[in-house]
């Protein structure tokens, strides 16, 4: 234990348990690293304390982009680059640049959105994941404290809250 | 004697010089680095390593980069350039296209020293300029590979000098001992060849010229031997004819002098803003022919029936034009019969009647018949006489005979196929096997000349010098485009050697003649030289007056035939040999449109070529009327049909049956020139050979057969290869639109169809509505009018286009999965009886009108083929051409299924070079073949689209001559192949932006309120080709005989 | 709209706990190979091989192998490539739609329905590819790429390109979208994995995912973003399909009503596709707990309704033809009906008109084995109603001259079959690799909608009941 991150995990066999439980620590003062849970349970980033994420934002922010490049695209290479006369048509004929306009919409906004959430949330190929205990992803809710973060609480004073907020078991670990 | 060959590295190793056998052992030459590094001692030589991989990685990539250049194979440079020779621009020649009794006057265009292309020549007064199929095709049988290499003795290669001097002794052998010899050939239409077989025989006393047509007109000739002792066609002129009657003479397609005939009928048929009159015309026919599809009154009637029904027609015109009557048996009603009489008594001396029977009583009659209209002098001139058929079936006749008896030595068949094309072909071949010495001229070892003991190869006419009178006093001049390309040499110059003439090279012996028997003929031209120029040049030279052909040798075989001069006598004849109400099943033998009679069957061109009527291509089949197939359970459908038990004079063989509307009830009719088994790879096993199937009429053959013939389902599945399956055009009137002469003369629009499109400012013209603003053309407009009166459907546009785009043959089996690749088609439309019920619709009528309707790409404007290509492979040029880049296309094929007109053409396959279309596709698969491709346009690949480009490389072309003169092309320089080729002048092609253009005025003209229409025009495609109304010049009771 | 009242019908059976949920499904992944297993993919691979051949052939002779001709251009090709597009389309539909409306019987269905989407589409896009003269062009010149010519671009006039946008985003979309939700199923496999390459694999898949509440947090609002872009995504797909044949001129093409036709025949095939292969996973991996019969009768009702529209759709169709007084028009669909392929029409006509309205009774709707076969009657009548519109309204366009018949050869048979191989080998893959029911979500609704809550439930009512009295 000689790195200066130290944690101490409490397990929860319910996501109820685990809401009061993060309530009542956080009301006492102790800082939370990380909840870990097997699905996405309701209102615990709220108990947590985090805002809500912006990438809806970004979703509409990439779509957008998307609408002008194809826009410009279709723009440029049908009537101003090379205009050809294609079934007697206008050479910049708006109405059939739509489908593909919408389509490459869809694709930049979606695409550009994933990569944020990718980035944002340290996800990639081959990503290590810091695992505090290996059941939290198959039945356990767990509670991760960065001890170092928390020194004017104290250890014990911290157990007892996690003890009486109902988690089943306690232990320590470092990283 | 082999030598041990040895590789010097280079000759410092055969000099053995020092310093390179110092480094002889090193592998590589020093400015490799893996040599570098080795010498610089490099740890590990990892560096060579290294450079050896690089060099493997631009070695691997450069062999790929490379790969994707087709590498040029075979392009030789000119190093010293031939005299009029332009690379890339063509040279014209004119010449004489003669095959037997077939004429046509034309030009060869050349490009680099190869023929490519034939036209017609401007300057024939006997031609017009104009052309058909068979002669478009023929620059393609110049290339083919079953032409002999050269001269063959004993069916092994000779020499010229060998073969000749064996020739020569064993033919002086036979005159010595008082033998006889015989010429076996079809017309000779050239004076200068017909002097030079003169001259053998001369040299061979007891020698004699035998001429026969395999499509004869033996009855013809001695009917008018006969009556105006010159057994010679007279000349006709259609074109100062109002009524015509035709009695099986398929003058538009394949009877005599068709290119001419149907000139000057379509003259007759135009009709337009200030002709508002034109011809009428009768058929009376068993098989429908093309000329029947285009009559306005269409007869169906047996070949038993047909002395009798002319037999009539004689009494109807006799009794009003003062004749003696005869007594002809009668036979029940022949419909339109009295009509036509009517029509032609008020049309004396502007009238004209034929038949194509080879009976010498029959043509009597109809010689009769002419001579009470006062037509002679006036649509028919016997002065001047045409030689295109001087044959006589009796003459060979008499040789077989007399080669039976053994009488005959020897014979020399100059380009002829009596074996295959003579009706008793089986006789023939086993009386030659008498005949000692037997000699072929031959260009390839056919069924006659496989008999043969020498065959001395003719020239393809593109590479010989000739001449030709196909009408009196009217001659051409035959001179070649090519040097020969096999070691063949000109009959005439065996004739000449044989003979044992001094001068033996025809060239100069056709130059004699000419300076002697042409030269005074005119008087602008007195030096010969100059002179000889001048008709080179022209191709033609007119000498009224002048005549150099006559019946020659033949002309005896007339006396024997014995015709009774007097109406009565006549009458008995046919009494004798016609039946008023024969029951037995009538078999009728007719030549195709594209094969005729099958001499140059080995052309897939042709053999593709769909027949007019029936749509049908690689095969002949057995013609059989509604009727007779409802009895006998017989159903063509999408090319599906059965085959029937056919059975004529004993042998009976299976033939696949075509039900075919028009065809006269208790006939059955097949094609002549198929079933050749030696005419080469294309041919062969094609069909089956009908000649066989001739009868005779009082001692003339006449190509129908009445002795009991049997037909019986074989009922077995067969797949006739159809390019239109399809009878009917449903009623759709944007399609075709039609009316009679009669309501043509009060409203110009009669028959017009004008679709109305309701849209919200109450009903309008589709024209006047449009999502877009549409396109300017700046600079030109290319447009085309098709006048449907004047197309007859003959199909040389077909042949034309094929030959100038390079459209690849893709033989019977992929036509039979619908993917022939002509770019233009003839839609063939028959009538349907008058029912509402779509499904009735389908069905044409038992004797139906018929429509020809030439199709190919509209150049629409707003071309729905254009919209929907990913590519942009097709697009819109700024003269209204819809183009196609072969190289962007990708071959989705939704252009193709987007086109209204279904023109678009996909290559299925790889029809270049490559094996399984080897035997079919011959002008893409053997560089013989190739010879004949067009170097101006590209030879699609696979997967490719292709379709009708206006013939957008003549129109550059054009546009290129007329800058370099600083001027705007002019009116009728530039032409589509297509319409070059029209032997009827019915498709007009130009600029619509020069306003003194034909087709500007005709489109002013007509297009507002006059017959022009475009096809489909409410889907508002707005294309670029036009339609003239059908008018059919009938009386307003409209009734399907 | 919130479905979770307790007097539903439990979504999950048999009394589950989480753990068991994990057990159950990534057990499957974790186990051995069953021979069945392996016998199935063996077959499919088999197919795979037989179709390769005719690909094969027809790659190297040309599209002259198949039975096209000159006036019908597009056949079996473009059939099977709208066949399967539209059969692609009940994943995103399932997971994007229900999502958005919040039905949790999705959740069992959506992630093996999200894995057929991908499969078929990919199915599909074989067809175009192969289907052009030269498509070792066609694969990259149909998009707008810089090239030698500098200035030569593609045709956005053509719905051809429209299509190669459109199936593109969807496939992209529908890949992206399912592997979000793989991701901590993948971390939750990799955690129990016992061998050393498994924990390679899995992690490597996982992303590193932890489950951390963030994460969550954003997962969340990414899949509901998702879904939201992927429901128009959907509809787009099939109507740019259907510009294929409503831009066009042809008569029986040109059909203002294709784009929602062709969308709701699109979902009908696509869910009962879904339904054949559920029912078979469902069997073969005894996932009867989580795949209820209470799921299978939603779903039949889904194809009642679709089946339904299709059906008004081809009424409409043919009242338009006789209304718009084009005799073009009018013979088009005359001759559907009772030309030379009257037969396909009438298969069309009872496959995916006749045979749905079955689900109207209870006992068939709940009945697996009716709703096996009727799944697989739908889809035989969605070819055929592909064929019909494609081959038929071709083969008898305007030029009678033209008119054709059209038929198929063994190739086109073959290359068929290829995609079939194609299509079971993907999925067998899947089926054994992957977790075929979405864990999470499962997890995430055990406590409301699971029968062992439900129970309780019940019990509270009965009392009130009691009370009550």
């Amino acid at each position: 234990m000689k790195t200066g991150s130290h944690y101490l995990v409490g397990i929860y066999n319910d996501e109820d348990l685990l809401l009061n439980a993060v309530k009542s620590i956080r009301a006492a003062g102790v800082r939370i690293y990380e909840c870990y849970t097997p699905y996405p349970v309701h209102n615990l980033g709220h108990a947590l304390g985090y805002k809500r994420s912006k990438l809806p934002i970004a979703a509409f922010m990439f779509g957008l982009m998307g609408t002008i490049l194809a826009l410009l695209m279709q723009i440029y290479m049908m009537g101003i680059d090379w205009p050809m006369i294609v079934g007697g048509k206008d050479f910049t004929s708006i109405p059939t640049f739509f489908p593909v306009t919408f389509e490459v919409t869809v694709l930049l906004s979606a695409l550009g959105m994933v990569a944020v959430f990718m980035i944002v949330s340290d996800l990639r190929p081959y990503g290590k994941a810091k695992v505090f205990d290996l059941r939290a992803t198959d039945d356990k809710m767990v509670m991760a404290i960065d001890l170092s973060k928390n020194k004017k609480v104290g250890l014990d004073k911290i157990k007892d809250l996690l003890k009486d907020s109902g988690a089943s078991e306690i232990h320590e670990k470092g990283y | 004697m082999k030598k041990n060959k040895r590789y010097w590295k280079g000759l410092e190793e055969l000099r053995n010089d020092p310093e390179f056998v110092k480094h002889a052992d090193r592998e590589f030459p020093e400015y490799l680095p893996i040599a570098e590094s080795k010498r610089n001692g490099e740890d590990n030589g990892g560096g060579s390593r290294r450079d050896f991989l690089k060099m493997m990685g631009f070695g691997i990539s450069a062999a790929t980069l490379a790969a994707c250049e087709t590498p040029v194979r075979r392009a030789i440079p000119y190093v010293v350039k031939p005299v009029d020779v332009e690379v890339t621009i063509p040279n014209y020649y004119a010449s004489t296209y003669q095959d037997g009794g077939d004429y046509c006057s034309i030009l060869i265009k050349t490009r680099e020293g190869r023929p490519i292309k034939v036209k017609g020549n401007d300057r024939s007064k006997v031609t017009m300029g104009r052309t058909n199929a068979q002669v478009e095709a023929s620059v393609l049988s110049l290339y083919d590979k079953q032409r002999l290499l050269g001269p063959v003795a004993n069916g092994q290669p000779t020499t010229w000098s060998d073969l000749d001097k064996n020739v020569t002794s064993q033919l002086r052998n036979i005159s010595s001992q008082g033998g006889r010899i015989a010429i076996v050939s079809y017309t000779v239409l050239s004076p200068s060849t017909q002097a030079a077989i003169n001259d053998f025989i001369s040299a061979h006393p007891g020698a004699q010229h035998v001429m026969y047509d395999p499509l004869a007109s033996d009855g013809m000739l001695a009917a008018n031997k006969s009556m105006f002792g010159k057994a010679a066609l007279p000349t006709y002129d259609f074109s100062k004819a109002e009524v015509i009657v035709s009695f099986g003479a398929d003058f538009l397609g394949t009877w005599i002098a068709p290119i001419t005939y149907a000139n000057q009928y379509a003259k007759t048929r135009k009709v337009g803003k200030n002709k508002k009159s034109m011809s009428r015309h009768y058929q009376f026919e068993s098989v429908l022919s093309l000329t029947g599809a285009n009559a306005d009154y269409r007869t169906p009637i047996k070949p038993s029936q047909e002395g009798l029904v002319i037999g009539q027609l004689y009494n109807l015109i006799a009794s009003k034009a003062g004749g003696s009557a005869g007594s002809f048996t009668k036979t029940a009603e022949v419909p339109y019969l009295q009509k036509a009489a009517n029509d032609l008594l008020n049309a004396r001396g502007k009238s004209l009647v034929v038949s194509g029977s080879n009976d010498p009583a029959v043509q009597m009659l109809v010689n009769q018949i002419n001579q009470l209209l006062r037509n002679y002098g006036s649509t028919i001139s016997t002065e001047q006489a045409s030689y295109y058929r001087r044959g006589s079936l009796a003459s060979l006749d008499r040789l077989v005979s007399d080669a039976k008896a053994g009488r005959i030595d020897g014979v020399i068949f100059y380009n002829c196929n009596p074996a295959y094309d003579y009706f008793d072909a089986a006789a023939f071949v086993d009386a030659m096997s008498k005949v000692k010495l037997k000699i072929a001229t031959t260009d390839r070892i056919d069924e006659t000349s496989a008999l043969a003991t020498y065959i001395a190869p003719d020239h393809h006419y593109l590479e010989s010098w000739d001449d030709a009178e196909p009408q009196q006093g009217r001659f051409s001049l035959t001179q070649p485009g090519i040097t020969p390309i096999f070691d063949t040499r000109q009959a005439q110059s065996s004739f000449l050697t044989w003979a044992g003439r001094r001068e033996t090279d025809y060239y100069n012996y056709l130059k004699n003649r000419w300076r002697q028997n042409l030269l005074n003929t005119q008087s602008e031209e007195t030096d010969f030289d100059r002179f000889w120029d001048l008709s080179l040049f022209n191709g033609v030279l007119e000498a009224p007056g002048t005549t150099l052909l006559t019946q020659g040798q033949t002309s005896d075989a007339y006396a024997s035939v014995s015709i009774p001069a007097s109406v009565s006598g006549v009458a008995s004849a046919i009494n004798q040999n016609y039946k008023a109400d024969a029951t037995g099943i009538e078999l009728v033998l007719y030549p195709k449109v594209a094969i005729g009679s099958g001499r140059q069957a080995n052309n897939p061109w042709l053999q593709e070529m769909p027949d007019p009527i029936s749509k049908a291509c690689w095969d002949n089949y057995l013609t059989v009327s509604q009727s007779m197939a409802k009895e006998m359970g017989f159903e063509t459908k999408e090319g599906g049909t059965g085959t029937a038990k056919l059975t004529v004079n004993g042998q009976s063989l299976n033939i696949p049956v075509m039900v075919q509307p028009g065809q006269a009830p208790g006939t059955v009719g097949i094609a002549l020139g198929y079933g050749r088994n030696r005419a080469g790879k294309v041919a062969n096993g094609v069909g089956i050979n009908a000649y066989p199937f001739a009868s005779k009429v009082n001692g003339n053959f006449v190509y129908f057969n009445t002795s009991d013939i049997q037909v019986a389902s074989a009922d077995k599945a067969y797949k006739i290869a159809q390019t239109q399956t399809h009878e009917t055009y449903m009623g759709r009137e944007t399609i075709i639109q039609d009316a009679l002469l009669s309501e043509y003369k009060e409203n110009p629009m009669a028959g017009r169809f004008e679709p109305e499109i309701e849209t919200s400012q109450g009903r309008k013209d589709p024209k006047d509505i449009s999502l877009w603003h549409g396109h300017k053309y700046p600079n030109h407009h290319w447009m085309m009018a098709i006048d449907m009166n004047s197309c007859i459907g003959c199909g040389a546009c077909t042949i034309s286009c094929q030959v100038e785009n390079n459209v690849p043959v893709v033989g019977r089996k992929e036509v039979i999965n619908r993917r022939e690749m002509h770019w233009i088609r003839i839609d063939r439309y028959y009538s349907s009886d008058e029912v509402e019920d779509t499904k009735q619709m389908e069905h044409a009528s038992a004797n139906p009108e018929v429509t020809f309707q030439p199709m190919l790409c509209q150049q629409c404007n707003n071309a729905p083929c254009e919209t929907v290509c990913p590519v942009l492979a097709t697009t819109h040029s700024t003269e209204g051409l819809n183009q196609m880049t072969y190289n962007r296309c990708i071959g989705t094929r939704y252009c193709a299924n987007n086109c209204p007109y279904k023109v678009r053409r996909f290559n299925w396959f790889k029809y270049h070079d490559n094996e399984q279309f080897a035997n079919v596709n011959v002008a893409m698969n053997n560089d013989l073949g190739k010879m004949v491709l067009n170097p101006d346009v590209t030879v699609r690949a696979r997967g490719v689209m292709e379709k009708c480009t206006f013939c957008v490389q003549r129109i550059q072309l054009g546009k290129l001559e007329a800058k370099k003169q600083g001027r705007r092309p002019i009116d009728g320089e530039i032409i589509t192949a297509c319409a070059e080729a029209c032997p009827t002048e019915a498709i007009l092609f130009g600029d619509v932006k020069d306003p003194n253009s034909r087709i500007a005025q005709l489109l002013n003209e007509e297009a507002e309120d006059g017959r022009a229409y475009r096809v489909l025009e409410e889907i508002r495609v707005s294309p670029n080709i036009y339609y003239m109304t059908k008018i059919r010049n009938k009386d307003q009771e409209k009734t399907n005989a | 709209m919130e479905v979770t009242s307790p007097v539903r019908e439990p979504l999950i059976t048999g009394r589950r706990t989480m753990h068991d949920v994990t057990q159950d499904i990534a057990g499957r992944v974790e186990d051995k190979p069953t021979v069945t297993w392996l016998l199935a993919l063996a077959a499919s691979m088999g197919v795979l091989a037989i179709g390769a051949y005719a690909v094969w052939m027809t790659l190297w002779n040309g599209i002259g192998m198949w039975g096209n001709n000159k006036t019908v251009g597009w056949a079996w090709g473009i059939t099977n490539f709208v066949w399967w597009v539209g059969i692609g389309h009940a994943g995103t539909l399932i997971s994007a739609i229900l999502l958005l409306f919040r039905q949790k019987w999705r959740m069992s269905i959506n992630r093996a329905a999200e894995a057929m989407t991908i499969f078929a589409v990919m199915c599909a896009a074989v067809f175009p590819i192969l289907h052009t003269g030269r498509p070792w062009l066609a694969i990259y010149w149909m998009f707008p790429l810089p090239n030698i010519f500098g200035s030569l671009w593609i045709d956005f006039h053509s719905p051809l390109v429209w299509d190669v946008f459109a199936i593109g985003t969807y496939f992209t979309v529908s890949l992206v979208f399912w592997y979000i939700g793989l991701i901590p199923d993948f971390a939750t496999i990799r955690d129990r994995a016992k061998g050393a390459i498994s924990r390679f694999v899995y992690s490597s898949l996982s992303f590193g995912w932890t489950g951390s509440a963030k994460a969550w947090e954003r997962y969340e609002s990414v899949s509901l973003i998702l879904a939201g872009l992927a429901a128009p995504l959907v509809l787009s797909v099939h109507t740019i399909v259907s510009f294929d044949f409503a831009t066009s001129v042809i008569p029986g093409w040109h059909t203002t009503i294709f784009p929602p036709y062709f969308v709701a025949g699109a979902v009908f095939s696509g869910f009962a596709m879904v339904l054949t292969l559920m029912l078979v996973t469902r069997k073969v991996y005894r996932l009867e707990n989580y795949i209820t019969i209470q799921h299978i009768e939603l779903m039949n009702i889904i194809i009642i309704v679709t089946g339904s529209i299709v059906g008004v759709a081809y009424i409409t169709e043919l009242f338009m033809a006789w209304y718009s007084g084009v005799e073009y028009e009018q013979y088009a669909f005359l001759n559907r009906a009772t030309g030379p392929y009257w037969w396909a029409y009438a298969i069309m006509m009872s496959c995916n008109v006749i045979s749905p309205q079955l689900f109207w009774i209870k006992k068939i709707r709940t009945s697996i084995i009716a709703t096996f076969i009727l799944s697989i009657v739908v889809n035989i009548g969605m070819w055929f109603e592909r064929f019909v519109i494609i081959v038929t309204s071709l083969h008898r366009d305007y030029l009678p001259s033209s008119w054709v018949m059209f038929y198929p050869t063994l190739y086109d048979v073959g290359v068929y079959l290829f995609t079939f191989g194609l299509f079971f080998t993907l999925f067998f893959l899947f089926a054994k690799f992957f977790p075929v029911i979405n864990m999470a979500e499962i997890k995430a609704i055990l406590k409301s909608s699971s029968d062992n809550v439900h129970k309780d439930v019940k019990k509270e009512i009965e009392h009130k009941n009691v009370e009550a009295l």
